[in-house]
């Protein structure tokens, strides 16, 4: 009997895994077909790399010897880029949601066999995977050009190790701002100041380490951090944190930011009345 | 004719400029009432997307706070400048896109075919087409803009004027540019990824100090987009008034602004729309 319910749940999983990597697999394909698209932002993340190189140049005074709080040019410049290919990298849930919401095409996500939050989990994590890779490319040859080769040895490994987690937190943390669509409509709002928490005290623009001691601590108590900080200075200073204590870090933030996710969802959802779709 | 006549059809041809100058005055006043009232519609909305607007700029200043904390002065620059800096470009664009919120707008609708509407309506096309439409998120920028000036500006009468000015300059840049994107579209047909990414590279280097730029990129900044012109307001008209700059600025947003009006003019000539009935939403 026990061994049976045993078969049925793995029965269950095997086949909602199979429904999300078809998702997974046609949302690649779709950004595969918008090859302009990539191109452009592509592009923007060239320009806004190259404005980083000068103000950090201007801040070093061009000394490529100098070290601030643990970071030399190089590694503050190959730091930014990994922020910006994760931050990158990151496709705009908060509108996608909220659209959904406002023209009602949320009640055709609802009636399919699968998780609505699963579905966009799988969707999100294959453009997110793509378009990281993508990024990290691009920024990396401006970085290559401008301070020299990723010599960070086993840093690559701490950097792919840690970026998944990092892009689950990514998209919990945007979800609870899109299922705030369910009350409010309007989330653009929401989404700026989120994208400017992630920008400021998660360490997108500048590392935690050049921040004061007391806001060093704050952010220590905040999710942000191993969204980005985590990965990107594992990345260019492998050791100068466990990495273990940062996995740990990231599944606590997971678990927590999950279950505020459901728990938004069902009440959400209980109260939407959709008008078309 | 006589000498008389022609001194009466003169005198009318200038009545009749001045009436039109006034009906379009009092038709823009029109148009901006009717958005007011449309985002008064949903006040809540539109309190909270322009004081998320607000928080979001101050984000950017707290950045460069720390940024500031770290390294006090970066090529001249101080915080203070940063903030001015700041301050006209959201200001600027504050009220730009609250008077004229289509202007970054102009490729999408050309694609669409959305012109038509304009089209059959007897006011300028391209005023028409810009002040249909109040961005919410912009009163957010523009009353950052005024919060900084009062917060860290020089509140003498020649600071206050000079304030206007940058908030005029770079509004005025602003839309000049983007529209002057925006005109592609009559060219190339979907131009709006291309246009938004000019909008975008154009707001992202308006807001760096534009003094952290050598070479080849600084030239850039001051020619083909002309960011620079904005990012060194604070240095060149607010901090230390100089002549040669304020008047290459002055002259680089009217060149910019009658290139944006000739394109416009231009495309109009080349306009074709299919078959859609659209409606001013």
């Amino acid at each position: 009997m026990g061994s049976r319910v045993f078969g049925d749940r793995l029965e269950l999983l095997s086949a909602r895994s199979k429904k999300a990597g078809a998702v997974a697999r046609i949302t690649m394909k779709q950004q595969m077909a918008y090859k302009t698209d990539f191109i452009m932002r592509a592009s923007f993340m060239l320009m806004i790399l190259y404005v980083f190189v000068q103000l950090w140049s201007a801040a070093y005074d061009g000394d490529a010897g100098r070290v601030i709080n643990g970071f030399t040019l190089k590694q503050i410049i190959w730091y930014l880029v990994f922020t910006e290919a994760i931050t990158m990298g990151v496709p705009a849930l908060c509108g996608l949601i909220e659209n959904e919401v406002k023209n009602g095409d949320i009640a055709i996500r609802l009636i399919r066999p699968l998780s609505y939050i699963g579905y966009h989990y799988a969707a999100y994590l294959s453009e997110a995977v793509f378009r990281f890779y993508i990024h990290l490319a691009v920024g990396g040859a401006i970085a290559w050009l401008c301070v020299g080769p990723p010599t960070f040895g086993l840093g690559w490994a701490g950097l792919f190790s840690l970026t998944l987690g990092a892009l689950t937190i990514a998209f919990l943390l945007n979800m609870i701002v899109a299922l705030c669509a369910l009350w409010v409509e309007e989330t653009r709002g929401m989404e700026f100041v989120l994208h400017k928490l992630q920008f400021t005290v998660g360490g997108m623009l500048l590392p935690l380490d050049l921040m004061p001691e007391p806001l060093q601590r704050v952010c220590a108590w905040l999710p942000f951090q191993a969204m980005l900080y985590f990965p990107a200075r594992t990345a260019v200073n492998f050791g100068a944190a466990p990495l273990l204590q940062q996995f740990v870090i990231q599944a606590a933030w997971i678990a927590v930011l999950a279950a505020a996710v459901m728990l938004m969802y069902r009440r959400g959802v209980s109260k939407l009345h959709v008008n078309g779709g | 004719m006589s000498t008389e006549d022609n001194e009466q059809a003169g005198g009318l041809r200038s009545v009749s400029r001045t009436g039109r100058l006034r009906g379009t005055l009092a038709f823009l006043i029109t148009c901006w009432k009717v958005n007011l009232a449309s985002a008064m519609e949903y006040r809540a909305s539109f309190f909270m997307m322009a004081g998320m607007m607000f928080i979001n700029n101050f984000m950017w200043l707290f950045f460069w706070s720390l940024f500031f904390g770290k390294f006090q002065v970066v090529n001249g620059w101080e915080m203070g400048d940063v903030m001015m800096m700041w301050a006209v470009g959201a200001g600027g664009f504050g009220w730009a896109n609250m008077l004229f919120g289509n202007f970054n707008r102009i490729a999408p609708i050309v694609a669409a075919g959305q012109l038509d509407v304009y089209l059959s309506q007897p006011k300028p096309v391209l005023l028409h087409v810009l002040a249909s439409r109040m961005s919410l998120t912009a009163a957010g920028d523009f009353f950052f803009g005024l919060v900084v000036y009062a917060w860290v500006g020089n509140h003498s009468l020649a600071g206050l004027l000079q304030f206007l000015l940058g908030l005029l300059l770079s509004g005025l840049l602003f839309m000049g540019i983007t529209i002057l994107a925006g005109c592609l579209a009559f060219f190339i047909g979907n131009a709006e990824g291309l246009a938004q990414q000019v909008f975008n590279s154009f707001v992202a280097l308006s807001t760096y100090p534009s003094d952290i730029f050598k070479g080849l990129a600084r030239t850039l900044l001051f020619t083909l987009l002309p960011a620079g012109f904005i990012s060194f307001l604070p240095i060149g008209l607010l901090r230390d008034f100089d002549p040669a700059f304020v008047w290459k600025a002055v002259a680089a947003t009217l060149a910019f602004g009658a290139l944006a009006v000739l394109a416009f003019r231009l495309g109009l000539k080349r306009y074709a729309s299919g078959n859609a009935i659209t409606l001013r939403g």
